[in-house]
């Protein structure tokens, strides 16, 4: 075949061209780390990035959840804790003014005490968040779980205005946690303490009368009925802590394999890229060569 | 005396040849130059008496070294270049865009469904409400700079339209002009060569602007029309004119007037960058527009229909989150304006405000099917990764059929290179054989001028 002189030339241009291309791809992929630098580098490749990447911003809100409702519950868990604490009081002092031998100066001394601790109770149950939302309301946040109305007969003050239902926090793909511990039933315990500090407060009062005494036994009644309750749902919560600790490690072990497969998809090899840059470079130079020595013969010269 | 004059025409068609050497020497390197050569005859005037040899030689013409059939398909490979790399800065920049896995819808989407998951953890909590809205307006508008890059492109896809018909109709006029030229010349026996390679050079141009088929008509001139529908461009030496006419919708209308005549030309089959500018906006750049109006569109739709299906923190029916408007540029989707957390219908009860279970019903919604036109019906959370894939795909075909269309096109210009391109090698051993016809030439005119001074000196 015939060559044309500017054959050669626009040859080598393109020879060059192609490879600076080659080389320029490759030292953009060495600089970034990145095996794609566009979707059309590799399409099928980049959806499934794209896809691992949105499910791995999933795990890590999943993650972030999971630690947000932790504290939360540790939260709850300790308030509960002091209730537990109050009520083993009230009932050693209930226990003790069960005791026949007490005089009424006693068993009145007894319901001051007993008084304090049922408005503790009282407060106790009806905390609130930073932003004042009721936290132990069920989802009835704004009002108050237990309220108070003096006006009322004795044993009926106290009501349960909250409700039993559960805040629910998502804690992975379609799980979700219950956040959140209602008091119902607390207001029967406040209830029964108002009697027996009533009874017991009544100047005189005898603990040996049939009626202080069928009060005291309700409410020593009232207190373990109350204390199970709470205790049941403390386990609760740290049975759902435990849960949480589990989930979070499930997550954990999704996330890495997750972070593995994009490292396999979508990082570069550096050992190959530097191979390859070599071939391209020591192609680069023999054409250059080449060029060099081919473009220097020239008939003109001899003649 | 006929030796002498035989040298005569030998020593005046070396030169002729060394002219035509020299000429292809000095173009060596003009891009589509034509070489050309001498084309020697023999004379032959009368017999005489029987042995007359010849009456020296003769250049009736010079040979230009040109192909048609190579010339065809270097316009061919033009227009199917000019096609697909048109087209390719636009996909390129897109991808740029649409890809960046930070900055993209999908990241945008993270964070808005982030925000609805982390308030599950206190839905009645202000800030976590707040930083629902928040994410939400910031998800809006990633939406909105992609729509305002569509828009964007499709204004340089049409401003890029406008100028390639403008220079479209600059080299048909110039073809037209050039072919009156080359037939006028032709009738006065002369090889217009130059003028020759001046017009293929512009009909490759035009051939990289728009597909087109070349007919050679019997005066040399060149009949030009667009490869996709026939209709002319040049006629001998009278020129059609392209324009472009905008309509309502964004869209554009091309026409092609020629004498009296005026057609509308049918998108589609164009070739060269008119035709990739109308394959990129049509099979891209419109329904990707449309996908992203449609996913916008969906997501706006379900999150207010499912906020408005709970209560707010004052049990008050849930407000929509979103405002959505297919008809705005830069503004298509937005947060509604006003809006605060306390308005957001997470509860399912008028009555309860810390219930979340509404919520949850939008956090679920990410999972939702919605119909994107170009996609059929596709999870909310993963119709954008589709749409990249898609696009990802539309260019790396794209890419595929550049680099063939540029090899086609490397080996078309080789091709026509070896026939028509000069070889200064060649032309150097030309140069040295016609120097020496040339001098060979004087020598004869030398022995013939020393027979007749013999001659004359026999009656000295």
């Amino acid at each position: 075949m015939r060559i044309a002189s500017t054959q050669y030339h626009a040859t080598m241009n393109s020879a060059l061209q192609r490879a600076s291309v080659a080389v320029e791809d490759l030292l953009q992929q060495m600089a970034s780390g990145q095996r794609h630098m566009l979707p059309s580098d590799d399409p099928v490749a980049n959806v499934r990035l794209s896809r691992l990447a949105r499910e791995e911003a999933g795990l890590g809100q999943y993650r972030s959840n999971i630690t947000a409702l932790q504290s939360r519950l540790q939260q709850n868990e300790s308030i509960l804790d002091g209730m537990v604490q109050d009520m083993q009081q009230a009932r050693e002092l209930m226990v003790w003014a069960a005791d026949g031998s007490n005089t009424s100066e006693d068993v009145n001394a007894m319901a001051s005490s007993l008084r304090s601790l049922r408005d503790s109770l009282f407060y106790t149950s009806n905390t609130r968040d930073h932003e004042g939302r009721f936290m132990f309301s069920g989802t009835a946040v704004t009002s108050a779980t237990i309220v108070y109305d003096g006006t009322a007969a004795l044993g009926a003050r106290y009501s349960f205005t909250g409700n039993t239902g559960t805040q629910n926090v998502v804690v992975g793909n379609g799980v979700t946690q219950g956040a959140n511990v209602d008091l119902n039933g607390m207001e029967t315990l406040l209830n029964q303490l108002d009697e027996a500090v009533a009874a017991l407060s009544a100047p005189g009062a005898d603990v040996n009368s049939p009626a202080v005494r069928t009060i005291v036994v309700a409410g020593l009644d009232g207190l373990d009925t109350a204390l199970n309750s709470v205790a049941g749902k403390i386990a609760g919560l740290g049975g759902a802590q435990n849960i949480l600790d589990t989930l979070d490690g499930n997550h954990a072990n999704v996330s890495l394999s997750n972070k593995q497969a994009l490292i396999t998809l979508g990082q570069l090899d550096y050992g190959d890229a530097a191979v390859r840059l070599n071939a391209y470079t020591s192609a680069l130079q023999s054409t250059q060569k080449a060029y060099g020595k081919v473009s220097a013969l020239s008939l003109f010269d001899v003649i | 005396m006929t030796i002498i004059n035989n040298a005569l025409t030998g020593s005046l068609a070396a030169q002729a040849a060394l002219k035509t050497s020299s000429q292809n020497v000095a173009n060596v390197m003009t891009p589509g130059y034509t070489r050309q050569g001498v084309l020697l005859s023999s004379v032959f005037l009368r017999n005489g008496n029987g042995i007359n040899p010849g009456d020296g030689v003769a250049v009736p013409s010079l040979i230009r070294f040109s192909d048609g059939y190579k010339n065809q398909q270097m316009w061919q490979a033009a227009s199917s270049l000019g096609q697909y790399s048109t087209a390719q800065p636009y996909l390129t920049q897109l991808e740029q865009v649409m890809g960046d896995d930070t900055t993209n819808i999908n990241a945008g989407m993270d964070i808005f469904f982030g925000a609805l998951n982390a308030a599950s953890v206190e839905p009645t909590s202000s800030p976590l409400r707040q930083q629902v809205i928040t994410a939400a307006g910031a998800m809006a508008q990633r939406f909105n700079n992609l729509r305002q890059l569509l828009a964007t492109q499709r204004q340089s896809v049409s401003q890029q339209r406008t100028a390639v018909v403008g220079q479209i109709n600059e080299l048909t006029r110039d073809i037209a002009l050039l072919n009156q030229k080359i037939a006028a010349t032709g009738a006065t026996g002369a090889i217009p060569s130059g003028l020759a390679d001046e017009r293929d050079r512009k009909i490759d141009q035009l051939a990289g602007f728009v597909g087109v088929q070349v007919i050679d008509q019997a005066d040399g001139s060149r009949n030009v029309a667009l490869r996709g529908g026939g209709q002319p461009l040049v006629v001998g030496s009278v020129a059609a004119t392209m324009s472009v006419q905008g309509n309502p919708d964004g869209s554009q209308t091309l026409k092609l007037a020629f004498a009296k005549e005026s057609f509308t030309l049918v998108n589609g089959n164009l070739g060269g960058q008119l035709g990739g500018l109308d394959e990129f906006e049509s099979k891209v750049l419109m329904p990707l527009t449309q996908s992203i109006a449609d996913m916008a569109s969906g997501l706006a739709t379900k999150v207010n229909a499912q906020l408005a299906a709970g209560y707010t923190m004052s049990g008050a029916p849930g407000s929509p989150l979103f405002d959505f408007d297919p008809t705005s540029t830069n503004a298509m989707l937005k947060t509604t304006a006003g809006l605060v957390g306390q308005d957001l219908g997470f509860s399912s009860s008028a009555t309860v405000a810390g219930n979340s279970d509404n919520l949850l019903a939008v956090i679920d919604l990410k999972n939702q099917p919605v119909p994107v036109s170009s996609l059929g019906s596709s999870l909310l959370g993963d119709a954008y990764t589709q749409l990249v894939g898609k696009l990802g795909t539309d260019s790396q075909q794209n890419e595929a059929s550049m680099s063939t269309a540029q090899t086609v096109r490397d080996q078309a210009e080789e091709s026509w290179k070896s026939s028509s391109g000069v070889n200064s090698d060649e032309e150097a051993i030309n140069l040295v054989q016609y120097q020496q016809m040339y001098q060979a030439n004087m020598k004869v005119i030398a022995v013939a001028n020393q027979l007749f001074d013999a001659t004359l000196a026999m009656f000295g």
